[in-house]
């Protein structure tokens, strides 16, 4: 009679972790089970994928690309910096800027001369007074 | 020059301390990051942020912990964040290709393949197969099983790394190679390489 698959203990019995009856019994049902024979071998070959994948060979440049971003990020700090000082001290400036020249342009306006200056040129504005239609329309004829 | 000298000299922005650490630590943090993404060109791109951060952020290193199993912390942590935009990307591709149509990705793996002789393709087939298989591990068990792999490293540096205790590590690992044989069996029985 043909013993039970043993496949859920295979990846185990190759990386050595199982114990010695344990180990023993899977090596003897290994020699009757052909279907767990294949299955020991296509993990092996999936496993051993990993053992020529490790430890690669690093770009010989990987530290003058480190150095140069290096430098491309203390720049842009530097950068970063300076704009982060000079703008708010611009936009106060111009928001400074902006308030005194309301309070300018305020204070003129309310100061009694202009007052009179503008009645005065509203009255020269109303010439109906010194030349009323009347008159300008018989002048026509 | 010892790990605390390195450290020193970096936290004190020291360009020669931090070339030697690079070229000492650069093949262990491109093999980590390597066994996470499955791709060179990233793993060497990822390696580079691992650095620039150890630079930038090195006066926080307070030295409790090896200098190793802070880049190892990193390292991972970089290459999952990687895993996830990617994997955000992709969604939003599909529903794109769904709505407006795209190119089909399975032709241009072909046209990719087409100049290879049949070994290689077979062993890319199987490189695949893997690959896939440890992308589909939940995260915590991807990266104990990575860690273990690709770097041989201890369970005990492993609980340090991921910051968890020795008996969740051994744990993770078990379920971790469960889950894997599980799909290699599913794929070894539907013969897919």
């Amino acid at each position: 009679m043909k013993t039970k698959c043993i496949h859920n203990d295979l990846i185990f019995y190759l990386d050595n972790e199982l114990s010695v009856e344990k180990k023993i019994a899977v090596e003897k049902h290994l020699e009757e089970c052909a279907d767990c024979r294949g299955f020991l071998a296509f993990l092996k070959e999936g496993i051993q994928i990993i053992d020529r994948e490790k430890k690669p060979e690093v770009s010989p440049f990987f530290y003058t690309r480190l150095s140069a971003r290096l430098d491309e990020k203390s720049e842009t700090q530097a950068q970063s910096q300076w704009v982060r000082l000079a703008q708010p001290a611009f936009f106060s400036f111009v928001l400074l800027a902006g308030i005194y020249g309301g309070l300018k342009l305020g204070s003129n306006a309310s100061s009694p001369k202009i007052n009179q200056q503008v009645t005065s040129s509203v009255q020269m504005l109303n010439d109906f007074a010194a030349e009323p239609i009347e008159s300008f329309l018989l002048d026509g004829l | 020059m010892d790990e605390a000298q390195l450290i020193k000299g970096i936290q004190q922005g020291d360009r020669k301390s931090f070339h030697i650490l690079v070229e000492t630590y650069q093949r262990m943090v491109v093999n980590t990051c390597l066994g996470i993404v499955h791709n060179k060109a990233d793993a060497e791109d990822l390696a580079q942020d691992v650095f620039l951060e150890i630079f930038r952020t090195a006066e926080n290193f307070r030295g409790d912990a090896k200098l190793s199993t802070w880049l190892y912390r990193i390292a991972t942590n970089r290459s999952l964040n990687l895993i996830r935009n990617n994997k955000r990307k992709r969604f939003f591709q599909s529903i794109e290709e769904t709505f407006i149509g795209g190119r089909n990705r399975t032709s241009e793996i072909s046209e990719n393949r087409a100049d290879q002789p049949d070994q290689n393709i077979t062993d890319q087939q199987r490189s695949d197969m893997l690959h896939r298989a440890m992308d589909r591990l939940p995260e915590k068990q991807r990266i104990a099983f990575t860690l273990n792999k690709y770097e041989e490293l201890p369970y005990q540096q492993i609980a340090e790394v991921m910051e968890i205790s020795l008996a969740s590590v051994e744990s993770l690992i078990h379920r971790a190679k469960k889950n894997l044989q599980e799909q290699l069996l599913d794929c070894y029985k539907k013969k897919c390489v």
